[in-house]
């Protein structure tokens, strides 16, 4: 089935035409805008894909074959209704334009903060745009894209790191506050450069190779405490909607998301706001419009999943909430769903939810995150009946290396 | 007189330019460099602490107030060199292996030094054995670890076992911080101590230290 049929049907059982069974990524779109069979979950495979297949960070993160089907292997061992080929996707276009990055053996690359690309007015202006796709590892994900869609029949989520946090790693924290307060023209004119010389000819670009109908730019400096959402409004909000403009189509939804920030600040509705303005207006076709609200357990855990689920309902979007990482790797199972059952819970209502597993951190035991999906499987069906945890059936499961052999999957 | 109170605003505006000249202008009136640090730097740095307490500051405001206490830092540090008989104590910090990140630990940083503690910073992406060979040839009171991801955190606990298995765990205190850090971590990893902000690492030093 097409992509559109998925987003038609996916949207039909959202609201209420329940035809067939959902498969993973129908689930997500019913999930998203509307009451699904059961809440869906969403894995980013990331680094524990790469460890779980003993590869080096050098070839997951620059070669694709390995990198699509490490991730695809973990995601479909574990179970996920979807997932997304996620790599370091706040590097791509910083590393095109010349940022130096550290590589290590066996986590993601990273922005060398201590050589910002950019530490001079002089060394901005010697910045050439990159050539979009042919730019540092922009043809790695171009082709990891390529190689989602062969495997999935679907196209990927594409990511780009917004204009905003862009700024902030290419100046570095400390110049980029100092150029706001002290020199906010230059800083507008380094978001502009980013916004329509970089952000725009990449998304373009990803695009084109992919018909992919939602592209998500992160923008992790764009939270509380490290930026007010005075400076957020002022500096970040404008380029996202130029993005948006530039790109948005009436089958295509670009937006800006992973922020946080709700349990820094003394009313969250404050940082939940500049979240939905983040969304932007998205566009005429209703199934690609914004969208979600992603909080992350940080926050939600200290204000409360109650009052996050209320601003949600009132905005009419789906509540994303992450599953807590650390607990995930640590356990015990029976922490693990008693966790699961709390979101659940507090959490899914009666849809228009969904649970991000963000990260497996590597060595996790893999029965941990057995039982995390299990544990959604099991409490997550709509309506959501009886959530006592001690009911939770753990699903028996191979080995990761036997089920590869069974399943005959290539690295 | 009048630059104490400049100074200190300077620093507490942030505006490291204007402090550095500030500073520098002290200097060479004749006011003594300790007296510059102490009644303009650290008079600044400290209003910053209040205001932050007080929820008027928000954290950039802070970051370049620590940047402003930094220039005039640099500037004096070198003259007061015979004249301070003795700092509250020696810290060593660094972001552990892996964590490029050094936003809070540069924060760390310098309310350590504004509180007249001697720090050393190791920088970012500091493995286990470096923070050994620092704890042996440095001899600080106490080592500071900072992660700033779920997936750099867990490396606190690399850097303790080398400290152990190098026979120097008992020689000098460590604490944890960092956003994915929490006190219950501190205690499962057998850390000394955790700090959940940089005004809390301080008071916890202060503790640890028994100084005041």
């Amino acid at each position: 089935m097409g992509l559109t049929a998925k987003l038609l049907k996916g949207t039909l059982y959202a609201g209420g035409l329940r035809i067939g069974k959902l498969d993973g990524y129908e689930r997500l779109i019913a999930g998203i805008y509307g009451r699904p069979d059961r809440v869906p979950i969403i894995l980013q495979p990331y680094t524990f894909a790469m460890a779980q297949h003993g590869l080096p960070a050098r070839r997951f993160f620059t070669e694709p074959e390995p990198f699509v089907n490490a991730s695809r292997n973990t995601a479909a061992y574990f179970g996920a209704d979807s997932w997304s080929p996620i790599f370091d996707f706040y590097n791509i276009e910083l590393e095109a334009l010349g940022q130096k990055l550290i590589w290590r053996e066996n986590s993601e690359p990273d922005v060398d903060t201590r050589e910002p690309l950019v530490a001079s007015r002089d060394d901005f202006r010697r910045l050439k745009p990159p050539i979009p796709g042919r730019g540092g590892r922009m043809p790695y994900v171009l082709e990891s894209y390529r190689r989602y869609i062969d495997v999935m029949g679907i196209p990927p989520m594409a990511y780009a790191c917004s204009p905003f946090t862009m700024a902030v790693l290419i100046r570095g924290y400390v110049n980029f506050l100092r150029d706001m307060r002290r020199d906010p023209a230059f800083a507008h004119r380094l978001l502009k450069f980013l916004s329509m010389e970089v952000v725009v000819p990449w998304i373009d670009k990803m695009v084109e190779a992919t018909r992919t109908a939602i592209v998500v730019m992160s923008d992790a400096w764009a939270s509380a405490p490290n930026m007010t959402t005075q400076i957020v409004r002022e500096f970040c909000l404008p380029y996202v909607e130029k993005v948006v403009r530039a790109t948005n189509s009436s089958m295509r939804t670009v937006m800006d998301s992973g922020s946080w920030g709700e349990k820094q600040v003394a009313e969250p509705s404050e940082i939940l706001d500049v979240k939905m303005d983040m969304m932007t207006r998205g566009n005429g076709f209703k199934p690609l419009r914004p969208f979600f609200l992603l909080v992350w357990n940080e926050d939600y855990e200290e204000v409360g999943i109650p009052r996050m689920r209320a601003y949600a309902e009132e905005k009419n979007v789906c509540l994303m909430l992450n599953v807590r990482p650390d607990l995930i790797e640590e356990g015990p199972i029976e922490r693990i769903v008693g966790n699961i059952v709390k979101l659940i819970g507090e959490g899914a209502g009666k849809g228009k939810f969904a649970l991000l597993i963000n990260l497996v951190p590597v060595g996790t035991p893999v029965e941990h995150a057995h039982a995390a999906v299990a544990a959604i499987k099991q409490f997550g069906a709509y309506p959501v009946g009886s959530l006592e945890p001690s009911a939770f059936r753990m699903p028996s499961f191979e080995p990761f290396d036997e089920w590869m052999r069974r399943e005959g999957l290539p690295v | 007189m009048d630059w104490e109170q400049d100074l200190a605003a300077a620093v507490t505006e942030g505006e490291e330019i204007r402090a550095e000249e500030l500073a520098r202008a002290a200097l060479e009136e004749g006011a003594a460099p300790r007296e510059v640090l102490e009644k303009g730097a650290v008079a600044g740095i400290y209003q910053t602490g209040r205001l932050w307490e007080e929820g008027d500051y928000f954290l950039p405001d802070v970051i370049l107030s620590i940047e402003a206490f930094n220039k005039v830092m640099e500037m004096v540090e070198p003259l007061l060199a015979g004249e301070v008989a003795s700092t509250k104590g020696k810290v060593v910090l660094g972001s552990v292996e892996g964590d490029a990140h050094d936003l809070g630990k540069n924060i760390v940083a310098a309310m350590l030094r504004s509180s007249l503690y001697e720090v050393i910073d190791l920088g970012i992406d500091v493995g286990a054995e470096r923070f050994v060979e620092a704890a042996r040839d440095l001899h600080p009171d106490v080592i500071g670890l900072g992660a700033y991801m779920t997936t750099t955190m867990r490396n606190m606990e690399g850097v303790i076992t080398a400290l152990r298995e190098a026979g120097l765990r008992d020689c000098v205190k460590l604490i944890i911080g960092g956003a994915p850090v929490t006190a219950d971590y501190a205690e499962r990893i057998g850390a000394d101590g955790y700090g959940a902000d940089a005004v809390g690492a301080v008071a916890l030093v202060d503790r640890l230290l028994g100084v005041s």
